[in-house]
């Protein structure tokens, strides 16, 4: 037999290390996503570049806007230091937890580099640094108007401390979304570790997403002069991460008396505890988990079981059965998959956490000047929840099966889309405007306010039939890597606006006595235009592909 | 070479393989196969050390599989079933990151990928215009069967190696597997095309729901239970007998 160094041919250049190569491939992989359709070599990364950078434009807007606040003489630096902290915390959570079960777990992956001589070790650390590279860029982004803040308020040092506790953030940030694999591997086993996941990564970002809306409302008020000021310190501030690394600021670049050190030394133990614990200890669970994943055997679930049997059941409830064949099989599809598939899950669920979340905050904060605006603001915000979750919707990693959407004689996407229009409508659209109804009707005491729901209920119908007539209404047809798009969180935020001003003018009308003029007016322009966008999305013909 | 003793893999109540007992020497041709399910492809998977047996133990090329993996995997070359790939890396760029992987240098590897070119009659620029995602079935495969071997393994497992590729490429792959055994190379050929592991293997193992039903040379089992062809004896053991007759009434419900 031959042995190997003998019939490769001389070594030239040293081969190099594995982990930088691992580290290339990921960097790579998420630059230019997993899939690829087609693409040219030369155009494929150019383009995702792009878009990169757009992503870390809109982050920069957005780290600019918050921290513009702060430019106030009398702020303290902590309040621009947990300002800035809590958006990133939120943001790079968001990242990380909706990013690391594909990038940890990716079944196409096991099959190409569990076979290779890579220790579980090298493999899970290249990718653990690839994540936290990316998140220091959008972290970075988030944080330049901050930093940008504190010079223009002549403290040179803290730019300084808040970039070495914002990497520290990062890694606490990424340690924990890790940390939280490996114990729902450890305690419930690699049989139940997919269910788990998907149940842990959506809460997590639930809690983020509720976190980022709540808590800066809870912690700032505006002061007489209008400025953003923390409010007075309550005991639980010292639990939340984003505080921690606050007070490493605090400390070091501002006050440093004995609270801010103590918080400046919960950060250090916290990450240092955590990434000791996912990247260390608990390392070895990770190869459970990858030998999960690389399992082809179909284990018997019950769960699963009952889940098919209440979709098929549903199938059956008039009006669904009334829908045609086509348009219920698009239903029966996205219903199954909002609650069968853990990438449409961990997209659809964070979400719509705001939607939910945003009206509730208003809500509470009903003002006698505008009474009702928060339950027509919740009316005008719920109604773009079909927009979202069928924009969310169109991706998948199966995006090529829906190859047999085209096969089958169907003249073109009308009906399919129609079905998962209506299934985001029955499934979540209305009974999301069902409980935030419940919620407006037991706290504020009040049926006359549940009429402002009106407005909102008018417009779902043709809100839910926009991403069908602009053609992006098909269900499962587009490869995940074309969800990163800055365009398409403009368009949302646009029809957010859009929303924001009905709201308004639905709760002017409402206090001016003139609301059911208003109702009468938004039917006459609502009816044509249902029907006009129902006989366009029926009219269309599937686009050729490319 | 290749030594399984008692190899077992459980999921949950599920016995995926059954107490797998084989010794497998070096240069020999394998023809590993077994009707859907049987387990082949988790027996492959465990001795790639992809995933972890619940019992018993493996060495490969003198390595426990338990113990040593990575020693395991340096020596082993794969072809699977999904053929998976990156897709979104050029065709030399994923070559080049799996020779890396291996510790081959860029220069050597290139040179070595010129070869499985030639092999396999491309021009270089295939493999960098396009990203893999591209690429047709036939081609993939075929970065795919030049992945595994790129670092001269001394193991090769084929899981379905002929899906996609085209009739020439498919009678070049026969034959080089052919000359690799010679070259003392043991490959482990999973196939559900019988003829062709019937033509190309030394040995054929059969099993069904993880258990070792039949080990031996294609012809002496043909004759032995009087089947005629390798086809015949894998359906009569593996309860396929009825399967031109339920065909029949199968096809019979379409007339209209």
């Amino acid at each position: 037999m031959n042995s190997r160094p003998a019939e490769l041919p001389p070594v030239m250049n040293p081969a190099p290390p594995q982990t930088q190569t691992l580290r290339k491939l990921f960097l790579t992989i998420y630059l230019r996503g997993r899939s690829s359709r087609g693409l040219k070599l030369k155009t494929a990364p150019k383009s995702v570049w792009q878009k990169l950078a757009i992503a870390l434009l809109v982050y920069t807007v957005v780290g600019f806007f918050f921290s513009i606040g702060f430019l106030s003489g009398h702020q303290p630096l902590f309040a621009l230091a947990i300002s800035a902290h809590s958006m990133t915390f939120v943001f790079l959570g968001m990242f990380v937890s909706t990013s690391a079960g594909e990038v940890l777990f990716n079944k196409d992956e096991a099959d190409i580099l569990m076979h290779r001589p890579i220790s579980t070790r090298d493999l899970l650390w290249s990718k653990i640094r690839v994540m936290i590279q990316i998140s220091l860029w959008l972290a970075g982004a988030l944080n330049l108007g901050g930093l940008l803040v504190a010079f223009y308020k002549g403290n040179i040092l803290f730019p300084l401390v808040h970039i070495f506790s914002t990497v520290l953030e990062a890694l606490f940030c990424t340690g924990s979304v890790v940390l939280t694999y490996q114990l729902c591997l450890r305690w419930f086993g690699r049989e139940r570790l997919d269910s788990f996941m998907t149940m842990t990564q959506m809460l997590v970002a639930i809690a983020l997403v509720m976190a980022g809306q709540v808590l800066p409302r809870l912690m700032f008020q505006l002061n007489e002069k209008g400025w953003l000021e923390l409010t007075p310190s309550h005991w639980w501030f010292s639990l939340l991460p984003p505080v921690w690394f606050a007070g490493l600021d605090d400390a070091v670049a501002a006050n440093g008396n004995a609270g801010a050190w103590l918080l400046a030394a919960l950060s250090v133990v916290a990450t240092a505890t955590v990434v000791w614990l996912a990247f260390g200890k608990l390392a070895d669970n990770y190869l459970a988990g990858l030998q999960s994943v690389a399992e082809t055997v179909t284990r018997p679930k019950t769960r699963s079981n009952s889940q098919r049997r209440w979709t098929e059941i549903i199938a059956t409830i008039p009006p669904i059965k009334w829908f045609s064949p086509v348009s219920r099989a698009g239903f029966i599809l996205t219903t199954a998959y909002l609650f069968r598939d853990r990438d449409v899950k961990l997209r659809v669920f964070p979400g719509i956490a705001p939607m939910l979340i945003m009206p509730l905050i208003f809500l509470f904060r009903d003002t006698r000047q505008m009474e009702g605006f928060g339950a027509a603001f919740s009316s005008g915000f719920l109604a773009t929840i079909p927009l979202l979750v069928l924009d969310l919707l169109q991706y998948s990693q199966q995006w090529q099966a829906s190859d047999i959407f085209r096969v089958a004689p169907m003249a073109g996407p009308g009906q399919l889309s129609q079905g998962a229009r209506r299934a985001v409508l029955f499934i979540l659209a209305f009974p999301a405007f069902i409980l935030i109804g419940f919620i407006v009707w037991v706290a504020q005491h009040t049926v006359s306010h549940l009429l402002l729901f009106l407005p909102g209920l008018i417009l779902i119908p043709i809100v839910s039939l926009v991403p069908a007539a602009m053609r992006r209404g098909v269900p499962l047809s587009l490869p995940n890597e074309e969800i990163k798009s800055a365009g398409r969180s403009m368009k949302i935020m646009i029809v957010m606006f859009g929303a924001m001003a009905l709201s308004g003018i639905a709760s002017w009308t409402f206090n001016a006595g003139v609301f059911w003029w208003f109702m009468l007016a938004e039917v006459v322009l609502a009816l044509p235009a249902y029907l006009g966008l129902s006989a366009w999305v029926s009219r269309q013909r599937w686009k050729p592909l490319e | 070479m290749i030594s399984l003793n008692q190899l077992t893999k459980r999921f949950g109540q599920q016995i995926a393989v059954n107490a797998l007992t084989l010794e497998i020497p070096a240069g020999q041709i394998v023809g590993f196969l077994g009707p859907n399910g049987a387990g082949k492809s988790t027996t492959l998977k465990m001795l790639t050390g992809m995933i972890e047996p619940t019992e018993g133990s493996a060495t490969i090329c003198g390595f426990d599989l338990k113990t040593q993996p990575v020693e395991v995997k340096r020596n082993v070359g794969f072809v699977p079933e999904s053929g998976a790939v990156f897709e979104s890396l050029s065709g030399l760029e994923y070559l080049e990151m799996i020779a890396a992987l291996y510790g081959i240098p860029q220069d050597a590897a290139r040179i070595r990928i010129r070869q499985f070119l030639t092999f396999f009659d491309l021009s270089f620029d295939t493999l960098t215009d396009k990203l893999l995602g591209a690429y047709s079935k036939g081609m993939r495969r075929k970065v795919v069967i030049t992945a595994a071997l790129l670092h001269n393994p001394k193991v090769v497992f084929f899981d379905e190696p002929l899906d996609g590729l085209d009739a020439n490429a498919a009678v070049g792959f026969k034959a080089l597997i052919q000359t690799l055994a010679r070259e003392g190379k043991t490959i482990v050929y999973s196939s559900h095309i019988l003829d062709v592991v019937e033509r190309v293997c030394d040995r054929v193992i059969i099993i069904d729901k993880g258990k070792l039903l039949l080990d031996g040379k294609p012809d002496e089992l043909v004759a032995t239970h009087n089947s005629g062809t390798l086809e015949h004896l894998f359906t009569q053991l593996t309860g396929g007998q009825e399967l031109e007759r339920r065909a029949e009434d199968f096809a019979k419900t379409f007339r209209s």
